[in-house]
């Protein structure tokens, strides 16, 4: 203990100063704080276009061939106002590779990773700070290169998210949109690399003394584990886009099938490459958001987790599984029958860390003593929005069940309830708890509820929506549903999925609205709001340059809420680093005391 | 709301919509139970005067740990291996069991396009490429009671061919061949879709499945041959490879 107090008195010295100059401390600065707000800022932006693309979507198949109120004239002038197939089809495509890769990664990895992650370990800055800015701004490139492929001759890309070959190669899409949608892919993956590489060394090395594992909060713990599937197979991805462009740019043929079997390249091959990073991507995103979610639940019912080592455990299972399941992604293209069933029975398997997960959830909250503030609220919407998204899961894992419903929008109602649903929910809980640390003001609670029950209530009826028309049969990436006559009967429900999805995008109004003026004017935010006993909280709020004045040094857990010896204290919960007085000899105790073998 | 499954018109969707069913019954069970225990403590823990604080537990108590493992295991159980083994015997006995040693097979060579399908239905002679060929555009027509037994490959992406009320797909991928089968049971004209999104006129590409009695198939059979030994052109046949070695 001796040497760990020096160790931190040693560091205490060696603060650095803060930089000076606009662009040293706004720009291009190297402090993690600063950094996770501008992925904030980029992701929000880039999460407001995709969302404005889904609306656009969303008309289409309300109204199929109607010209578009407002903006049609602006942005689909030489079609009279309409949004013609391609302009469909570039939109769906734009609309998934923002929303996954610039919208929702950088929000929650890049902003609240880098934003939380030194503070909750105790730390001053991330393992390797210049790389971190040069994560931004490889993001930022990625961006820029993106921007671009909307204005190139021959249109943007237009061969979905998934990019699948040979749709994606000259074969399909001659353009140079794909050429940049590829490139903008790759920086992207690079920035993310990038991100993944010191997230990972900054848990390794920054943690502050007595930070052991299992006092970590699951916060961390979720960008940890994110962050190592990251750095795993984001290689994979980039490996994909770089075959794909030397296909498109040097006329190689990876994925480009000879005139007959056997020869030439594979089309196959694309989708084992952008399965084998795909699958895992769904869990690199939606770990963070566990984490979060976890921690933010045991906070808000003023309760220590539930299994704390369970949870821990069961979030390590899913990254282990999850790189072994992907192939549910291709049950339709003929593969052997020994490999479709065991792909089929490993993605079950991940059922089980799964349901131990929300197990753990709903142990926390019982008998607790639950506070339904803002961030609460997301939580538990995420919770809700969760167990459908992951039980709608099963039904494509299943191979027969997935024979009919593969490629419907039953899939698409599924991921989103994950992806957009419960990602979105858990994001915003991220925003309401934290804004106060990030930039030292309240939220307005009044408007953050407001804003939660009209983005609960469309979203799940867009999205359960979607499950109801994919089961009823429709296909995705459909233009005009109404070209068969077996879908023509779900006109009806397709335009109030889109009366749903236009609610859901202007309660979002509520939020900027919010968000900007709480920026300005909202009531100065305390050190530590929600009483509760993370390192991030014992700072200023907003934090310091330096972040603390002393490395703390932790003795407990993340989550001593209610905790029995914070009753002398006036108060129901133990920061991590706070040291208690010794008590005179209770004549009789406070509580129950811990049990022996708790992490205390 | 009505919320119906397309007609199933074939002789193993029901083993598919028996799948489905299974999953919505067991899934809705879990999910109501969890919402239910989600509102109890909702309801009844909620802070309020002279409630502000929780059980201080860590959960880890060997009788917790047990509680959630045996809930996840009898989950897992119930859920998932039930259905595993269920499917697995469905795509053993039934739809991974191709009728290549059937004589009574009507087999079909597909060919995926942006964006069409191309059927071709060898003649009396059981041979493809031949002049007796029944070449037919974005038409399947397929005698009921008898297994059709297709094999598809694309020319330029990947296509997949969907048919709801048969509640089965399968890709047709550049380079690759490959097969599904199916049987109808019901007369009718049913819709052929494609599910895999194949470029800016994939939603166009459609096409109509006529299923008839055996008889009628014959007697449509035979003026189509009549039809194609009176058009057959050597160019034509290019469009066909042999059944055979295409597996």
């Amino acid at each position: 203990m001796t040497a760990e107090v020096e160790a931190s008195d040693a560091q205490a010295d060696e603060i650095p100063p803060a930089p000076k100059g606009f662009l040293r401390r706004f720009v291009f600065s190297i402090d993690h704080k600063v950094i996770g707000r501008q992925f904030l800022f980029l992701g929000l932006g880039f999460l407001a276009i995709g969302g404005v693309m889904a609306m656009l979507i969303r008309w289409q198949l309300a109204r199929p061939g109607a010209p578009v109120p407002l903006v049609g004239k602006l942005l689909f002038g030489p079609a009279g106002g309409v949004i013609s197939p391609a302009a469909y089809t570039a939109l769906f495509t734009m609309h998934g590779t923002i929303m996954i890769f610039f919208a929702v990664t950088p929000v929650l990895i890049g902003g609240f990773g880098n934003f939380l992650l030194p503070l909750m370990l105790g730390a001053r800055d991330m393992a390797f700070p210049r790389l971190n800015m040069a994560s931004f701004w490889t993001m930022f490139a990625a961006t820029a290169v993106l921007t671009a492929s909307f204005f190139v001759p021959l249109g943007p890309p237009e061969a979905g998210w998934t990019a699948y070959a040979t749709l994606s190669t000259a074969i399909g899409a001659p353009g140079p949109g794909q050429t940049l949608w590829v490139v903008a892919i790759y920086l992207n993956g690079a920035s993310s690399v990038m991100g993944a590489v010191n997230y990972i060394t900054t848990v390794l090395r920054m943690r502050a003394p007595g930070m052991t594992y299992l006092r970590m909060p699951l916060t961390v713990w979720g960008f940890f584990l994110t962050s190592i599937l990251n750095a795993l197979f984001v290689p994979v991805l980039a490996a994909a886009m770089v075959l794909l462009f030397f296909d498109r740019v040097l006329g190689t043929q990876f994925f480009i099938a000879g005139t007959t079997p056997g020869a030439g390249g594979d089309p196959i091959l694309y989708q084992h490459l952008f399965w084998l990073f795909g699958h895992p991507e769904v869990y690199i995103l939606i770990l963070p958001a566990w984490g979060i979610v976890g921690d933010l639940l045991a906070f808000f019912a003023r309760k220590p987790v539930f299994g704390y080592r369970v949870t821990v455990g069961s979030l390590i299972g899913v990254v282990v599984l999850s790189t072994v399941v992907y192939g549910h992604h291709m049950f339709t293209t003929g593969m052997s029958p020994l490999l479709g069933e065991s792909f089929m029975l490993l993605t079950m398997i991940i059922s089980v860390p799964t349901s131990l997960l929300v197990l753990s959830w709903l142990g926390t909250l019982w008998r607790g003593a639950i506070r339904t503030a803002t961030p609460m609220l997301f939580c538990l919407g995420m919770v809700f929005t969760f167990g459908v998204g992951g039980l709608t899961g099963l039904y494509l894992a299943d191979i027969t069940a997935d024979m009919y419903l593969h490629d419907t929008y039953f899939v698409v109602g599924h991921f989103h309830l994950i992806m957009a649903s419960a990602l979105l929910m858990s994001l915003f809980a991220a925003v309401y708890f934290w804004f106060p640390k990030m930039f030292g003001r309240m939220m307005n609670e009044g408007l953050g509820k407001l804003h939660f029950w009209l983005t609960f209530v469309p979203l799940n009826l867009v999205f359960m929506g979607q499950l109801v028309i994919g089961y009823e049969g429709m296909q995705r990436r459909l233009y005009d549903p109404s070209v068969y006559d077996f879908l023509k009967p779900l006109l009806p429900l397709n335009r109030g999925i889109s009366h749903a999805a236009y609610l859901l995008g202007a309660a979002q109004f509520i939020f900027v609205l919010n968000f900007f003026w709480s920026l300005a004017a909202g009531a100065r935010a305390a050190t530590n709001p929600w009483e509760v006993g993370t390192l991030e909280w014992t700072v200023a709020s907003p934090p310091p340059h330096h972040n603390f004045d002393r490395i703390p040094i932790v003795v407990r857990g993340p989550h001593e809420l209610s905790h029995p010896a914070a009753r002398l204290l006036g108060r129901d919960w133990l920061g991590q680093a706070e040291v208690i007085e010794p008590a005179p000899a209770p004549s009789e105790p406070a509580g129950p005391a811990p049990a022996p073998g708790e992490p205390a | 709301m009505h919320i119906v499954l397309p007609r199933d018109a074939s002789l193993d969707g029901h083993l598919v919509d028996g799948a489905i069913g299974y999953l919505t019954l067991t899934t809705g069970i879990a999910f109501a139970a969890a919402l239910g225990f989600l509102l109890a403590a909702l309801i009844f823990h909620r802070a309020r005067a002279g409630r502000t604080r929780g059980h201080h537990t860590h959960g880890i108590r060997s009788r917790d740990r047990a509680l959630m493992f045996t809930v996840a295991l009898v989950m897992f159980v119930a859920i998932d291996v039930t259905l595993a083994l269920r499917t697995s015997r469905d795509l053993e006995t039934r739809f991974w069991r191709y009728p290549d040693a059937d004589p009574t097979a009507l087999r079909v060579e597909v060919t995926a396009r942006q964006w069409a399908w191309t059927f071709r239905t060898a003649g009396p002679d059981g041979r493809f490429g031949t002049a007796d060929d029944v070449v037919t555009l974005n038409e399947l027509d397929i005698p009921v009671g008898r297994p059709v037994y297709l094999k598809l490959r694309s020319r330029d992406v990947v296509h997949s061919l969907y048919l709801p009320n048969f509640r089965t797909k399968i890709d047709a991928i550049p380079g690759m061949t490959t097969r599904l089968w199916f049987q109808a049971t019901e007369t009718g004209r049913f819709e052929i879709a494609c599910a895999q999104f194949c470029g800016v006129s994939h939603y166009k590409m459609g096409g109509l499945l006529i299923a008839r009695p055996e008889p009628d198939y014959r007697e449509w059979l035979a003026r189509a041959e009549t039809d194609s030994r009176l058009r057959y052109d050597q160019a034509t046949a290019t469009g066909a490879w042999d059944w055979e070695t295409g597996k």
